[in-house]
C-alpha cells in the first residue's frame, strides 16, 4: 500500500485553476483596498495592501512551479496544455494587477499627506468601481469557463478609457487652477493610469480565458479611443 | 410532539434569511477540497450558484472569507471576517465560521454563515458623507468672514470706503451661512417626518398665490417678470393632501431656482392644473429630456400640478439625474450671484417624497428648464364641472 496520496492528472489541473482562482480573489481585494484607501484617505489601508503584495508574488511563484512541474511530469496536449498554460498566464497578469494595487497605495500614502480633493477622488471611486468590475468578470469567466463572459469583458474596453479621459482633463483643470494641488494631482494622474492598466490586464485575461476555451486567439480590433487625442 | 423530519429541516435551512453553506476540506494545502456540499436559497443568490455542492472557490474567492473558512476548519475555532461584495449593488456581510467536526469520509466541516450589514454602513456612510459636505459648504462663507475681519483689523482699518464695502460682502456671506443653516434644519426635520404621511388639506391655488406675491420683489429685483396663472375658471379650489408649510416650501424653492436662473427681462410661467390622473400627460414641450426625480406610487390618484418653467440657461442632459443631490449644483461653486444652498432641490423632493406625489424635471440647454411637482389631490368633489 501506498501511504502518499497519489493525486490524479485531473486534479493536478483543477488544483492549478483553483489556486489561480485564488490568486485572483487576492488580486481583486488588493485592488479594491487600493482604490478605497485613496478614496477614504486611509493609511492603515494603504499599508496593508503594500505589505500583503508579497502574497500575490508568492501566489504566481506558486503557479508557475506547479505548471511546470505539471508539463514536465504529464506532458498535456490539447485542452490540458492550454488550461496549464493559461493559468501560467493568467496568474501573471493578476501579479501585475497586484503591483499596479500596490502602487497606488504606496501613492495613496504621499496624497493624504496634502488636502483632500472631493470632487476627484470621486471620479476615482467612480473609475475604480468600473475597474473592478472587469476583474471580478473576468475572473468569474476564468473560474466558470464562460466564454461569453470573457467576450463582454474584452469589449468594453472603452468604457474605462472613457474615465481615464475624463479624469485626465478634470486633473488638468484641478492643476491649473491651484498650484498647490499639483503634487497630489499628479499622483491621483498615476493612479487613474494605474486603474486603466488594470483594466487593460482584465482585457488580458479575458483574451486568454478565449484562447484556453476554444484555442483560438481573438480576432478583429478592440474598441478603443485615445487618451492622447482627447 | 410530531419529531420534525429531514426534510422539514432542509427547508427550514434553505429558508433562512441570512446564506449559509457548510463547507468541507481535507488538508490546507488542498485548494479543491474545499467544497460547499450545501448552501441555502439566499447563499445561492448572494453567490450567484446554481448548484447547492460545489467547489467553494468558484463561489467565492474572497481572501478574508477563504482566510475564515481556513480557521474555522483547521484551527477548530470560531472565526470572523467582513466581506464586501463587488459589483454595483455592492454588499458588506459579516462572515462567520465554526467548526462543526467531522464527515463520514473524515473531511473536516464548517459552517460559513454570512449576515447582510449593507444598510447599517449605508447610513453611517451617508452620515459621514453628509457632514463632510455640510461642514464644507459652511467653512466657505466663514473663510471669507474672516479673512475680511482680519484685513478690516489690518491695513484696511481706517479706509470708509473699503470698510463699507467689505462690510456688504460680510453681510452677504453671514446670510448665506444662515440661509444654509435653514436649509439644514428644515431638511433633517422633513427627513424626521419622511414616512409620516401628511394630515392636512391644503388649497394649493392659495399657497401658490401667496408664494408668488412673496416672491415678486425678489423678481422685480432681478428684472423677471412673474406669471401666475391659476387653473383657469377660479371656481373650485384644489385641494391638496399635504402640509401647508411643506407645500409653501416646494413652491417658494421652485420658484426662487427659476428667478435665480432667468436672465434679465425674461419671465418665469408658474401654471398649476388639476385632475390629472396620467403624469405623462403633464408633459411640458415635447422633445425635450425630461426625468422624474420623484416618481409618486403607480396607484389610481388624481393629480394637482404645480409647474414652474422658466427661461434660463437650462440644464445638460447628463446633469438631470443629479439635481436633487444635496449640494450639488450645476455650475459648481463659482455661481457667484446666484449662490444658493444646494440643498433647494433636495428639500423638495424629500417634501414631494413625504406627500406621495412627484416631481418631474425637463429641461435642455438653451431651451429653459420646466419643473412639475404632482400633489395627490384630496377627495375630488364631485360637483366639478
Amino acid at each position: 500500500m501506498n501511504e502518499h496520496i497519489v493525486k490524479s492528472y485531473e486534479d493536478e489541473l483543477n488544483g492549478l485553476s483553483a489556486e489561480c482562482v485564488r490568486m485572483g480573489g487576492l488580486a481583486e481585494a488588493q485592488v479594491a483596498d487600493a482604490v478605497n484607501s485613496v478614496v477614504k484617505r486611509n493609511q492603515d489601508l494603504a499599508s496593508a495592501v503594500v505589505a500583503r503584495d508579497d502574497k500575490l508574488d508568492e501566489a504566481e511563484r506558486e503557479i508557475e512551479r506547479r505548471t511546470i512541474r505539471l508539463i514536465a511530469l504529464r506532458q498535456p496536449v490539447a485542452d490540458d496544455l492550454r488550461r496549464a498554460m493559461a493559468a501560467m498566464k493568467v496568474a501573471a497578469n493578476l501579479e501585475r494587477c497586484g503591483d499596479l494595487a500596490k502602487n497606488i497605495a504606496k501613492r495613496t500614502l504621499v496624497i493624504i499627506e496634502s488636502d483632500p480633493l472631493t470632487p476627484l477622488t470621486r471620479s476615482i471611486e467612480r473609475m475604480g468601481k468600473l475597474v473592478q468590475g472587469r476583474l471580478t468578470s473576468v475572473i468569474d469567466a476564468y473560474s466558470r469557463s464562460d466564454l461569453e463572459r470573457a467576450l463582454a469583458v474584452w469589449s468594453q474596453d472603452d468604457e474605462v478609457d472613457e474615465h481615464y479621459n475624463a479624469l485626465f482633463r478634470e486633473l488638468l483643470t484641478y492643476m491649473m487652477g491651484d498650484p498647490r494641488t499639483i503634487t497630489a494631482c499628479a499622483h491621483m494622474l498615476f493612479v487613474a493610469k494605474n486603474l486603466e492598466r488594470i483594466g487593460d490586464h482584465a482585457t488580458n485575461i479575458a483574451e486568454i480565458v478565449h484562447y484556453e476555451i476554444t484555442g483560438a486567439e481573438m480576432t478583429g480590433g478592440r474598441p478603443k479611443t485615445d487618451a492622447l487625442q482627447a | 410532539m410530531a419529531l420534525p423530519d429531514s426534510q422539514l429541516y432542509a427547508a427550514l435551512i434553505d429558508a433562512l434569511p441570512d446564506p449559509i453553506l457548510v463547507v468541507t476540506g481535507f488538508e490546507p494545502g488542498d485548494l479543491t477540497g474545499r467544497r460547499y456540499i450545501l448552501a441555502n436559497t439566499a447563499a445561492r443568490e448572494l453567490l450567484r450558484i446554481n448548484a447547492d455542492e460545489g467547489l467553494l472557490l468558484s463561489a467565492v474567492r474572497d481572501p478574508v472569507v477563504l482566510e475564515t473558512v481556513d480557521k474555522a476548519l483547521f484551527d477548530e475555532t470560531d472565526a470572523e471576517g467582513a466581506y464586501e461584495t463587488s459589483g454595483a449593488q455592492s454588499k458588506s456581510l459579516k462572515v462567520r465560521g465554526r467548526f462543526l467536526g467531522f464527515g463520514r469520509d473524515g473531511a473536516r466541516l464548517a459552517l460559513l454563515t454570512l449576515h447582510d450589514e449593507t444598510e447599517v454602513r449605508r447610513v453611517e456612510r451617508t452620515r459621514v458623507d453628509f457632514l463632510a459636505n455640510a461642514s464644507h459648504e459652511l467653512r466657505t462663507p466663514l473663510a471669507s468672514l474672516s479673512g475680511f475681519i482680519e484685513t478690516l483689523r489690518g491695513h484696511a482699518r481706517d479706509d470708509a470706503t473699503a470698510r463699507d464695502r467689505f462690510l456688504g460682502i460680510m453681510q452677504a456671506q453671514a446670510d448665506r451661512m444662515a440661509r444654509l443653516i435653514a436649509d439644514l434644519t428644515s431638511l433633517s426635520r422633513i427627513e424626521l417626518d419622511e414616512h409620516i404621511p401628511p394630515r392636512g388639506v391644503v388649497d394649493l391655488g392659495l399657497v401658490v398665490g401667496e408664494v408668488v406675491e412673496a416672491a415678486a420683489p425678489l423678481g422685480a429685483q432681478r428684472r423677471v417678470k412673474l406669471e401666475w396663472k391659476s387653473c383657469g375658471k377660479d371656481t373650485h379650489p384644489v385641494l391638496v393632501r399635504g402640509e401647508r408649510d411643506q407645500i409653501v416650501q416646494v413652491a417658494q424653492n421652485l420658484i426662487d431656482n427659476a428667478i435665480k436662473y432667468s436672465p434679465d427681462g425674461a419671465a418665469v410661467r408658474i401654471e398649476m392644473q388639476s385632475g390629472l390622473t396620467d403624469l405623462g400627460a403633464a408633459a411640458s414641450p415635447e422633445g425635450t429630456p425630461r426625468l422624474s426625480l420623484v416618481a409618486p406610487d403607480p396607484s389610481s390618484e388624481t393629480y394637482a400640478v404645480l409647474r414652474v418653467a422658466d427661461q434660463g440657461p437650462g440644464i445638460a442632459r447628463q446633469n438631470l439625474p443629479r439635481l436633487s443631490e444635496r449640494f450639488y449644483r450645476v455650475d459648481g461653486q463659482k455661481s457667484g450671484a446666484r449662490s444658493g444652498t444646494g440643498l433647494g432641490l433636495a428639500i423638495v423632493k424629500h417634501i414631494m417624497n413625504r406627500h406621495r406625489g412627484g416631481l418631474v424635471v425637463a429641461s435642455a440647454e438653451g431651451e429653459g428648464s420646466t419643473f412639475t411637482a404632482y400633489f395627490p389631490l384630496a377627495g375630488v368633489p364631485e360637483s366639478k364641472a
